[in-house]
């Protein structure tokens, strides 16, 4: 018996031919495959005749092939290329006849014969050989075709020609030249792309390919320019890894926008913040406005997306670089000696200064601590002075506009004759966004005058845990920090002074420290609130527990804008030997000039560190870190020598941590140092190397990071390192919050509780706020782990993910606080669970349920500050107090609209959604809590009736606040400020369906939309949702995104504008005090804008029960 | 066409014509031109496309590599047999529908069989075979090369050689010659198997050998190893019975060292 063997390859890659179309007949040999390939799917031809005529077999055309003269060859061959669709199980036995045709360098058709060689190779899934031959085809391998062949091996040969040009643009040496063919069909792909229309396509090949020639082509080419350069951009933030060649392509794209007949600005200066080009971004802000109306609002708005990203120093070299404002020019002076303060509403200026005795004087008892009228606004800022007051009063005497001492609007009108004055004001006003001043008042305000938090959670909170448990007890203290973030609202620790000064020691330190959380962003008026604490000079008086928080207290205000307070913080450290002030005091300095690279503050903080002493070393360390966040300077190999030189395990954690801030964002060109840590000895410093990993990377999904920490998370001895690997997974990922789940998901049912415990932060860290149900699934089981710091974790995890989720969007909210009701109020629950479901509480709650965790700003940029802060934050493992650092990555949820005075105008727009979904979530029911939080979902549908009874009462009586009527448990109560339909926000479908149920006599079923006012609570899920409406007399500038700051664009400039008037106290407490009175009864809302805005005094909130 | 069609055509009778008079070279140059002329009908396959003519063409082309076959046979050119017969097979089996059987159609196949059962090509021959319907059976020239087939899978290898006297045409005489050298080849294959060596005498006999000089002519010519002296032949087996294989221990061990260590990671 004879079998003839075949060729090799045909043996076994028949079986994997790529795309076969039917069911291959097995190659059999020549000859003798007659009848059996005649299968269904061959051609017929003929149809237009009545007999149809099949090809059974190419046999004869390969025996064809074998004849001596050239055309019976050409023939064959032309035949074999129609056919070798269906009859290339055949001819690839006959395939060495082909290829040597291709070799015959005398026939003259040699590229047919490749052409068909490479569709048999193809057939037989060997596209390498297959593209080969393709080339050789030369100008018959048609790219415009439509068959899978081509569209595969094109594929296949951008593929090949990207993996080339890659490795052509990383390797230095001189590579050799690529296939000029290859270059020719790729080009000729691009060229296609483009005539067909398909930009995106060609946008998305020539940056893979790194062709910036063929890239700038395709944009320039395209119909729809700006969409293009937005995908580009895109593109490049997402798919684009090398460092070097994003940047080329963002200077390629800020050379085309700055082409465009009407440049997107605020593109531009994204990118050109990408590029770290403080420069240019300054010019163009300058010539901004320096153009009319339109010019300036976008200017501003560019501002405040810059702002967004809170990226200090940059922002700090814009300004510097934007002209100084004229001395001649009014308010110049406040605008450039103090850089961060004057900077909202210069047109206000003549009025509120003028009353700036009065307002001085009002704005004191604004918070907790009493002192007296003495710190001005601009205490803090004047900080290096002692006694600041005096300096101020000159400077406002210089009065701009004399003129009128009217409202605004004639200031306004004014300022406007004079040109130059006009630019003057503009340029005070960017400069307020640009450090800080603005943006972060007005986020207070709307922090303070939405905040929604319940006092009640905290009550329950501290009536249950136990007096002795310390950690319950400070845990209480961070959870109310925590819930009253950025808001001023101190009420509870007022409230509850006798039960607060339990705290001693460390426990001491982080309640005052906690204070910097509540009143974050507090800038005019950090100092003074923080007096009373802050070590004094010569005196030691108060305990250093006490001044060491307070000076964190002020870092964590002052956090990522410290200009004004880093000098006083600076001097604080020097004059103290005291380890736990010190303590403080790197801390704060740490946040107050995060990622200035300060080289004074830096030599300081050493220092410190050379002092060898453990608690003060920790903090030095990730001051250190801090401090020098993202510059990858050379400052990593100084931090790691001594790392190595000392002895205390708190030091080396410390600066571990600190080294990987310093490669904040570098990715690959940190790879180097963490190779050098993640190959150590000691366990701690592989620890800081996950975190160097996680922060280098942070954000990029980079593939050979996850890998890096995936093989650490199995693969490490140590505990704690195996623990951090898989939590900065969650860092690596934030920006695709979708995949974690998934990759953490075989983690999380580790068997070592430490991964599972890191699982659970990963999740936590990178679904921050996005209700992900895949997130929530794998943190339900872990909350009710076996080992306490895994509920612990899963707890604060679940929280992070929950946040701002009510119940009309996922039903797991409500079972989950009340999970953390029943862990709180169970006596017999471990304290490390405790502890985790009261921080959650505090989580979930946060910043008076207005903020949320965001490690990425809306523009999509990483949010330096946010992720920084989310890193240190995962240190409370070992060190409490560093759970404050999560306030960094607060970002409140709100749509806050201003006019060209940066001033908001009434302006109200529509949430296409029912109001329940995205409402905040009512507040807990009074006193009998155990019963009541069970209440609502056991009786909601039977008392209905009642219920509806009772809503209508409420609705009459007008706001009544839920807890002065105990006997009403039911949610209904939550008579909130808009109290219309909101009240159904019961719990989602429950509440729908009790609706119909309760029939006519009830009110209408929730509505479908709701109108919401500036400045607006817009959670992130909900901005899809938010329509402008047509008629409405503002537009706002930038229509993408209807969040965050927004300029409003007047269409009706002529009209009187109509402000804003919020409810905060400072029309009310302002009045009698000065001329301005008048003023502000006319435009209210003024004040806001005005420098001197304080926040006002919480108590006409506050509701007792 | 119709044109080329009567150009086909006189090219084709010159050929006919030569072909009488057995001038094989004018042949082989004539057939080469119509072969090159053929390529020029869109009729014949594959295209098989509808022109007034097709059946013409069909016909046409179809005597033609008749012929081809024939005169293949008559120069002993077998791959010039194997070649034309590919191109000719479609004529037979796709275009069944078009035009009516030619006379020469079995005689044709039955040859084919022939020539593989003469190059031991005894999987093709029965794939063809297959192919065939079952009334072609009955046919003599099939049916010849369907009981030769049989004897020689027996071994009545004397049934095969007697069986050149009864063929069935006469081109079937040169495969018929052949024949028996691979009759000879399979013996001796089996031969090597069977027996360490043989006498001259007993391989003689085996081998339809009637002088000892063929014998070692044949021995030279097809089998170098064989060793003729002492009047008898050493076939040379090839020790080809590698020594069992040794088991790689070490690096089974370090495997499972290995597996164990991984399962300890698994999380």
């Amino acid at each position: 018996m004879v079998v003839r063997a075949l060729s090799p390859r045909v043996h076994h890659e028949v079986g994997l031919a790529p795309r076969e179309k039917f069911a291959p007949a097995s190659p059999s040999d020549r000859g003798a495959s007659g009848s059996t390939s005649a299968v269904a799917g061959l051609p017929q031809h003929g149809p237009e005749g009545g007999t149809m005529t099949v090809v059974s077999t190419a046999s004869g055309l390969l025996a064809m092939l074998r004849e001596q003269h050239p055309v019976l060859k050409l023939h064959a061959l032309n035949n074999l290329n129609a056919f070798v669709d269906h009859f290339w199980p055949e001819v690839s036995t006959n395939i060495s006849a082909i290829e040597s045709l291709y070799e015959d360098e005398t026939f003259d058709q040699r590229q047919l014969a490749a052409l068909v060689a490479s569709k048999v190779f193809y057939y037989l899934g060997e596209l390498n050989d297959s593209l080969i031959y393709a080339l050789g085809a030369g100008p018959l391998f048609d790219v415009t075709e439509e068959s899978e062949y081509v569209q595969t091996l094109v594929a296949k040969c951008i593929d090949e020609y990207i993996s080339l040009s890659v490795k052509a643009s990383e390797t230095i040496e001189e590579s050799p030249p690529l296939d000029p063919r290859l270059l020719a069909i790729v080009e000729k792909m691009l060229d296609k792309c483009m005539a067909d229309g398909k930009f995106q396509q060609a946008v998305g090949i020539a940056l893979e390919c790194r062709r910036l020639d063929k890239l700038e082509e395709a944009i320039t080419k395209s119909e729809n320019i700006p969409s293009l350069l937005a995908y580009t951009l895109r593109l490049s933030q997402t798919f684009v890894t090398k460092r070097e060649f994003r940047h080329a392509v963002l200077r390629l794209l800020v050379r085309i926008y700055q082409s465009q007949p009407s440049p997107d600005y605020l593109s531009i200066c994204q990118c050109l913040m990408f590029l770290d080009d403080p420069s240019t971004v300054a010019t163009t802000l300058d010539d901004l406005i320096k153009g009319d109306k339109v010019d300036a609002l976008s200017a501003y708005q560019v501002a405040f997306d810059l702002f967004e990203n809170e990226y200090q120093l940059f922002l700090l070299n814009v300004r510097d670089r934007l002209p100084e404002v004229r001395a001649s020019s009014s308010l110049d002076v406040a605008g450039s000696g103090a850089p961060a303060a004057v900077p909202v509403a210069m047109p206000a200026q003549p009025v509120t200064a003028d009353a700036d005795n009065g307002a001085t004087a009002d704005s004191g008892p604004t918070a907790m601590d009493t002192s007296d009228g003495e710190p001005s606004e601009r205490t803090p800022l004047l900080a290096r002075e002692p006694s600041p007051a005096p300096q101020v009063q000159p400077v406002h005497v210089v009065q701009p506009v004399r003129e009128s001492p009217e409202p605004t609007a004639a200031a306004e009108d004014a300022a406007e004759s004079s040109e130059m004055s006009t630019y003057a004001q503009r340029l005070t006003r960017l400069k307020g966004i640009l450090s800080g001043e603005t943006p972060i008042n007005l986020t207070l305000q709307f922090l303070y005058s939405n905040n929604r938090s319940d006092l009640l959670i905290l009550k329950t909170i501290k009536q249950t845990v136990e007096l002795r448990n310390s950690v319950c007890h400070s845990a209480t203290i961070y959870s109310n920090a925590l819930m009253h973030a950025g808001t001023t609202v101190d009420t509870f620790l007022r409230d509850n002074l006798d039960w607060l000064s339990r705290a001693t020691n460390w426990a001491k330190f982080s309640a005052t420290a906690g204070l910097g959380v509540i009143h974050r962003g507090h800038l005019q008026q950090g100092r003074s609130l923080m007096a009373p604490y802050l070590p004094q000079n010569g005196t030691g008086g108060a305990s250093p527990y006490s001044e060491g928080g307070a000076l964190y207290a002020l870092g964590l205000i002052h956090a990522n804008h410290g200009e004004g307070i880093k000098q006083f913080l600076l001097e604080s450290l020097k004059n103290t030997n005291n380890e736990v002030i010190q303590h403080g005091a790197c801390l704060g300095l740490g946040l107050a000039a995060l990622g200035t690279a300060d080289e004074e503050i830096y030599e300081d903080v050493k220092n410190v560190l050379y002092t060898d002493s453990a608690v003060a070393g920790e903090a030095a360390g990730i001051a250190m870190g801090l401090l020098m966040v993202g510059t990858a300077s050379e400052k990593a190999g100084e931090m790691l020598a001594y790392a190595h030189e000392t002895q205390h395990e708190k030091i080396i954690r410390g600066l571990a941590l600190g080294i990987a801030l310093v490669v904040y964002g570098q990715e690959e060109e940190a790879d180097t140092l963490i190779e050098q840590m993640t190959r150590d000895q000691d366990p701690i410093l592989r620890y800081g190397g996950m975190y160097a990993l996680a922060l280098a990377y942070r954000g990029t999904a980079n593939n050979s990071a996850i890998r890096r920490l995936l093989h650490f998370a199995v693969s490490d001895v140590s505990d704690d390192v195996r623990r951090t690997a898989v939590l900065a997974l969650g860092f690596v990922l934030c920006s695709e919050p979708e995949q974690t789940p998934r990759i953490v998901s075989l983690l999380s049912e580790s068997y070592n509780a430490h991964v599972r415990y890191g699982a659970a932060m990963a999740v936590g860290i990178s679904c921050a706020g996005t209700a992900s149900s895949e997130a929530i699934s794998l943190l339900e089981p872990l909350t009710s782990d076996a080992v306490d710091f895994v509920r612990q974790g899963a707890l604060i995890a679940m929280a992070m993910v929950l946040m701002q989720t009510t119940e009309a969007r996922d039903p797991h909210v409500g079972a989950f606080r009340r999970q953390l009701e029943k862990i709180i109020l169970d006596k017999h629950e471990d304290t490390m669970s405790k502890m985790g479901a009261i921080l959650a509480q505090g989580i979930l709650d946060a910043g008076g349920r207005n903020v949320t965790i965001m490690l990425q700003s809306r523009s999509g940029h990483d949010r330096m500050t946010a992720v920084v802060g989310m890193a240190v934050f995962s240190q409370f493992w070992y060190w409490y107090p560093l759970l404050y650092f999560i306030s960094l990555s607060f970002a409140p949820t709100a749509f806050i609209g201003l006019n060209h005075e940066l001033r908001m105008p009434r302006f109200d727009f529509i949430s296409d959604i029912r109001p329940s979904v995205f409402g905040y979530p009512p507040s807990i029911a009074p006193p009998t809590t155990t019963s009541a939080v069970k209440f609502p979902t056991a009786v909601l549908s039977t008392s209905a009736r009642a219920k509806a009874r009772q809503k209508k009462d409420a609705a009459g009586k007008g706001h009544v606040l839920g807890g002065s009527s105990p006997g009403h448990a039911d949610v209904g109560s939550s008579a909130e400020v808009s109290g219309d339909f909101n009240e159904t926000t019961s719990s989602g479908k429950d509440g729908t369906a009790m609706e119909v149920e309760a029939g006519p006599e009830k009110k209408p079923a929730e509505a479908n939309t709701e109108v919401l006012s500036n400045p607006a609570r817009v959670v992130p899920a909900q901005e899809k949702y938010i329509k402008f409406r047509e008629d409405s007399r503002y537009m706002p500038v930038k229509r993408s995104r209807p969040s965050g700051f927004v300029m409003l664009k007047d269409l009706e400039p002529s009209e009187p504008e109509e402000l804003v008037s919020t409810d905060t106290p400072i029309s009310a407490g302002a009045p009698g005090t000065a001329p301005s009175a008048a003023a502000a009864a006319n435009a209210p809302p003024s004040g806001l804008g005005a420098d001197d805005w304080d926040p006002p005094p919480p108590e006409s909130f506050e509701y007792i029960p | 066409m119709e044109a080329k069609l009567a150009e086909c055509t006189r090219i084709f009778q010159k050929f006919k014509a030569a072909y009488q008079q057995n001038d094989y070279d004018t042949c082989s140059n004539l057939l080469s031109q119509l072969k090159v002329k053929l390529t020029e009908f869109p009729a014949l396959p594959p295209a098989y496309k509808q022109t007034s003519t097709a059946v013409q063409e069909l016909i046409l082309a179809r005597e033609i590599f008749e012929h081809a076959i024939v005169l293949s046979v008559k120069t002993e050119d077998q791959d010039a047999f194997e070649r034309h017969f590919l191109q000719l097979k479609p004529y037979y089996t796709d275009t069944r529908d078009l035009i009516p059987r030619s006379r020469e159609e079995y005689p044709i196949l039955g040859l084919n069989l022939l020539r593989l059962l003469v190059q031991n090509r005894i999987a093709e021959f029965h794939t063809e075979l297959e192919l065939l319907p079952p009334e072609a059976h009955e046919n003599p020239c099939i049916k010849h090369a369907v009981e030769l087939e049989q004897s020689f899978m027996e071994g009545a290898y004397n049934r095969v050689l007697s069986a050149r006297q009864a063929v069935p045409h006469e081109t079937y005489v040169y495969f018929m010659d052949l024949l028996a050298k691979t009759v000879r080849d399979e013996i001796a294959g089996c031969s090597e198997k069977a027996y360490d060596f043989l006498t001259v005498a007993d391989a003689k006999k085996i081998l339809m050998f009637s002088t000892d000089r063929e014998l070692q002519e044949y021995a030279a010519e097809d089998h170098n190893d064989w060793d003729i002296r002492n009047g008898c032949v050493y076939f040379q087996k090839v020790k080809d019975l590698a020594p069992c294989k040794e088991i790689p221990s070490l690096q089974l061990i370090n495997q499972t060292l290995g597996y164990a260590r991984e399962l300890e990671r698994i999380v």
